[in-house]
Parts: C-alpha cells; structure tokens; sequence
C-alpha cells in the first residue's frame, strides 16, 4: 500500500489532495486514514483507504510531512519511522503530551500550564546568525513565528512556526446541527468566508444527495468569482505597497473598497456571509447592480496592471524573486497561484466543473515561478472572473433560487465538499450521524502552500521576504485552524 | 509623473463624511485619556480571529476612510503604542505573546476590543484551543466595538467616540 501512494505522488497525473482521518474505534474498531487523490486522466477521485490502530506508514515526501505531524498531535497515532515527529499544532508549552483532541473519548478539560518546551531545528554553521519574526508582526496581518539563519545578505534557511491561532474548530462542531457548521464554515478564514462555505455546504448536499436549481448555481458561482476578484485585487495593491509604490497600492485598495461595497449592496453583507444555505440561496439578489459595477472596475484595473508591467523600477524587485521550481511545487502539491506560477496545473473549476465554466477558463500556467510569475497569473484570474461573471450574468437561467430539502436519510457515511478558492482547491470532508456533525476535516490550500515559503526565500535578501510572503499570500487562519 | 498629477485632478478627493454609523455596535467602558486626543499610536494584536477584522482594519487606511486624518496611526512596536487594539478569542497559543506586548505599552494602556469574538469568543466559544475572550483572561477593554466582522466606519466613529465618553 505504501509503494502504490508513493507511486502515485510522485507521478504527474495524480494530484494529492490531502489526507484524513476519522476516528471510527466505537464502530470498527480502528482509525481510517483516507489518502486523496485527483485522477487528472480519467477525471475522478481516487481515494486509498488505511485501516490502524495506533501506526501507519510514513511516507517520505514534504507534502505529507505537517499531515503526518498533524495526525500524530490529533488522533496519537505513529507515522512509523518518521524523523521528525515534533507537535505541529499542539505546542508543548500549552498542550500535555498525551492530549489527543480529535479522538472521540478525548479528555477536553486540560489545565492550562506551561508544559515542555519546543525544540527547533539545529542549524548553525560557522559564521551564521539568526533573525526571530513573530509571532507578533509589524503590520496589520496574523500572527506566525518566523526564523532566519543568515550569512552576510542571503538568507540560507528559513524555519516557519505556525499554529498560533490554533482554536480547535473541527472539534468545535462535532455533534452540533449542520446550521451552526455552515456558520462556522463562513469563519474559518475571513477572507474565503464564502468559498468556505461553498465547500462546506457543497459536503452537506453530496451526503443527503440534494441537487440544487440552477440559478442557485450560477448564483452561487458569481459570488464566488466576486469573492475571488475582491482577493486578487487585494493582492495587486499589497504588492504594490510592498515595492514601495504608495501611489499604485491606493488607487488599487481603492478597486477593493468598491467590490466590498458591492458585495454590501448585493447580500448585505461585505463578506457576502449569511446568504448561503443547503439547498440553494437565501434571498434573490438583484444582478444588475454587478454589470454596471464591474465594467467600470475592470476599466479602472487594467490601467493600473499596465502601470505595473511597464514599470522596470518595480519589476526589478520582483522578477526572479521568491523563486519556486517546478520540483518543489510537485513535492509540495502546491496549489492554487502557487503552482500555476511554476508549472503545475491544478484548477478545480477547470478540472472538476467543466461543464458549467467550460471555455471560460483557460490552462493558464508559468513557469519562472517568482513574484512576478505569481502575480502575472493573478492577472489572468481577475480577467477570468470579469468574464465569467458578465457571462454568467447574461446566461442566468430562471428559477427557483432553493429547494426545500429533507436532511433525515444520509445516502454515504461521509463525503467531500471542493471548491476553488482564490488561494486554490479547498476540501471540506463531512461525516453526519443522527443529523449532527460527527467528523468535519477541514483543508485550506495554505495547508499545502505554507511549507513552500521555506524553500522560496533561499538565496534572497531578508528585504524581500515581505514582498514573497505577499506574493503568496497565505492565510494564517485557514491553516491554523 | 503627469499622469499620476492628472489623475489626482480629474478624479477629486474620495475620502468620505463618516458621520452616518450604527450606534448600538458601540460600547464605551472607559474614557480614552484627553491626551492622546489627535495622536493615538495603535499596535494591533491578532490573537486567533478568523481575519476578517484584519480585512477590515487594513481597509481603514485606504482612501475612503484615511483613519490617519483624525491623527490614528498604526505602529510597528508595541513600545511605541498608545493603544492596542485585539481582535479574536484568545487562543492558548496567543495568551502568552499577547501578554507580553502587553506589558510593553506604556501606561496607561488603552485596550480596544474589535469583533465579537474578542470579548467572549463569540462563536468559537467552548473550543478546547482558546482561553476565552478578554472578560475570561480579567482585562477590561476601553472600548468594544462588535460586528462579524465590524465594518469600518463603527471602527473609526467608536475610538473617536471613546474620547467623548
């Protein structure tokens, strides 16, 4: 078993998705670990299934390192033979060693202490020193430890700590109703509060074998691409703001200003939070607000991308900065901006829902893999979701926006909810019993991604390291959890 | 160059009136001291929000609302901060940092609650990663301004309101 998903993460036509786990002791007896994969071929999921009780396999790639950590610090359960089985997410000084929070007779009252303390990485060679980075930063952004080990200008390694913002949301809501899920969905990171949703919800009606009416659809599929444009857009400006172009970041927060203001008019809310529901939308939103709006910020924003690309002062801080290679991303299953930047392929409209984005969407890939490889792809999905949503929006079919649906007879024991966040593909796994939530494993792309930056900053000077951590643009939250 | 001066011309001044707000996402428990009137120095502290709060603080500075006007600014350093604003429950892996930016402020040390989660976890309430809220860890905030997340106009109008009392 071991030899065949080691096969199939380092082959090209599989895409690992993640792995997840769910404690089935009471039932069966054992702990099924669930491998996901993505047959890019043939079009389908392939998942590989593991029973244990208390070890599995370790499999020596950086994609399924923080995964195995992660089980280990949630469930106790051994990869065998891994080398560097430090806790991921329960940090040593706060957490008792043998607190395992996701298994299902866990203790949850523990007393608050310091415990142990963490150890890192070893690694200093002569003449080297250290910069410490958090977990409090000096901006206005979330909290994560960073380590540099420097020699002279280039920074020759980079250890990232993360997991600060740890608050325990998939144990939160086990054995809660649905509702309170899909609440807390639109909570795991802000930012994707509806892409998270999304896929949440997306979980919910596989399980109960609901299909939607179409206009909820289409719906549902322009807010998606308003959420994304408004996260693009957010990411040009800081890019701007971080090469220290003060004039350009303005005029382009100002673009994100009016799409949140648009969202508000929308839905009501700037997050467009509250509007999703298992079945469909809540409440009819009138389109045309939209047409009107985004011809005119697309307008704004292409005069502002030719600002950029024609200036050589800013395009000499960001080409061939923050560099990842093809190899790393496929090591890492890089997702997302991340990986069309260096060459991997991976979009979960294109992919997965081809039949309604069809030849909307373009294989649109790079392969520099730097700050301006990631930004230029950035590019091409803003234009993306401009087009999208003017199509969509004159191709809206009639309907009904909801369907009455009936949440009382599961048809499988578990399932998945995808969506294609601005970040990259999102997976939210579901388990329902009795109508309340007894498993929900949440994956971010930034599960995938973060670990990236620690390979993407060698050989750069610590100047930059805003300007590739911006690039990427991961969320602390998402990962976190 | 031109360009950019004809821009400013052609398009005029966006930043708004933010007179027009929700009072009831406003608490006042303390007075912000009359000193720091026109020139209050803000450290922002995530302690575990979801990062909406973080969106919509980061919006405070854009053309619209250009908190810097009414003298607020955001510092790098909690040395050189008047205030500290916190958003999020306060997970058991933020106390202890939190805790030491705290004691870097100078006195008096303004906290400004941002969300509704900062408080008293709000929705995140009785997960086994957070402490609690601010009311859980004994720290009285100066001003509490609530919304998931708050947009940013109750923001401004709330640290403005809190010199009033």
């Amino acid at each position: 078993m071991k030899h065949y998903i080691e096969s199939l993460l380092h082959s090209d036509d599989y895409q690992f998705l993640g792995l997840f786990v769910s404690d089935k002791t009471k039932e069966q007896g054992v702990f099924i670990l669930r491998y996901l994969f993505y047959d890019i071929k043939n079009k389908k999921l392939n998942i590989t299934e593991i029973d244990t009780r208390k070890e599995f396999p370790h499999i020596d790639i950086p994609a399924l390192d923080w995964y195995e950590r992660e089980i280990h610090d949630m469930f106790g359960l051994v990869p065998k033979g891994h080398p560097n089985l430090r806790p991921l997410m329960l940090f040593p000084e706060n957490y008792p060693k043998d607190f395992h929070p996701l298994r299902k007779d866990a203790n949850l009252n523990i007393e608050y202490r310091g415990y142990e303390e963490y150890r890192y990485e070893n690694f200093e060679p002569e003449g080297s020193f250290k910069i410490l980075v958090g977990p409090i930063h000096a901006g206005i952004i979330e909290p994560g430890h960073f380590r540099f080990t420097l020699n002279g200008e280039p920074i020759l390694k980079l250890e990232i700590r993360h997991f600060y913002k740890h608050k325990g949301i998939e144990k939160l809501a086990e054995g809660k109703p649905v509702e309170f899920g899909l609440k807390l969905s639109e909570r795991i990171s802000g930012d994707h509060s509806l892409a998270h949703s999304l896929a949440f919800v997306k979980a919910v009606e596989t399980i109960y074998g609901i299909d939607i009416p179409p206009k909820a659809v289409y719906v549902r599929a322009i807010l998606l691409e308003l959420e994304r444009l408004t996260c693009n857009i957010n990411d040009f400006a800081f890019i701007f703001q971080d090469v220290g172009y003060s004039f350009g970041a303005q005029k382009v927060f100002a673009i994100k200003e009016m799409l949140m203001r648009l969202n508000e008019a929308l839905t009501g809310n700037r997050f467009n939070r509250g509007i999703i529901k298992v079945g469909g939308i809540l409440k009819e939103i009138d389109l045309n607000i939209v047409k009107d709006g985004i011809k005119l910020l697309k307008k704004e924003y292409l005069k502002y991308k030719k600002l950029f690309l024609n200036s050589s002062t800013i395009l000499e801080r960001t080409d061939t900065t923050g560099k990842v290679s093809y190899e790393t991303a496929k090591k890492y299953a890089a997702l997302g901006y991340v990986a069309k930047a260096s060459g991997l392929y991976f979009d979960t409209r294109k992919i997965m829902e081809n039949k309604l984005y069809g030849p909307l969407i373009k294989e649109f890939s790079l392969k520099s893999g730097d700050v301006t490889a990631r930004l230029k792809v950035r590019f091409n999905d803003i234009e993306e979701s401009f087009d999208i949503i003017e199509e969509f929006i004159s191709n809206i079919p009639e309907g009904n926006i909801y369907k009455e649906v009936d949440c009382k007879n599961p048809q499988h024991s578990y399932s998945f909810g995808f969506e294609e966040g601005q970040r990259g593909n999102i997976i939210h796994m579901l388990e329902i019993e009795n109508g309340l939530i007894s498993r929900w494993k949440i994956r971010d792309p930034s599960f995938h991604n973060w670990p990236i930056i620690q390979e993407a900053v060698l050989g750069d000077i610590i100047a930059d390291f805003p300007l590739i951590n911006k690039s990427l643009n991961l969320s602390y939250s998402g990962n976190d959890l | 160059m031109f360009n950019v001066i004809k821009t400013f011309l052609k398009e005029g001044i966006k930043t708004e009136d933010l007179s027009s707000y929700n009072e009831d996402n406003i608490a006042i428990y303390k007075k912000l001291p009359k000193t720091l009137k026109g020139s209050l120095n803000i450290r922002h502290i995530d302690c575990g929000s979801c990062n909406a709060c973080e969106y919509e603080l980061t919006a405070l500075s854009n053309i619209f609302y250009d908190i810097e006007r009414f003298g607020i600014r955001f510092v790098a350093s909690p040395k050189h901060a008047d205030a500290l604003t916190i958003t999020g429950p306060i997970t058991r892996n933020m106390y202890k940092p939190l805790l030491d930016a705290m004691k870097n402020v100078p006195n008096p040390k303004v906290i400004i609650a941002i969300g509704d989660c900062a408080m008293d976890g709000g929705i995140f309430k009785g997960a086994y990663g957070i402490v609690g809220g601010l009311k859980d860890i004994n720290i009285e905030p100066y001003i509490l301004i609530k919304g998931c997340p708050p947009t940013p106009k109750d923001i401004i109008n709330g640290i403005l309101k809190g010199f009033e009392g």
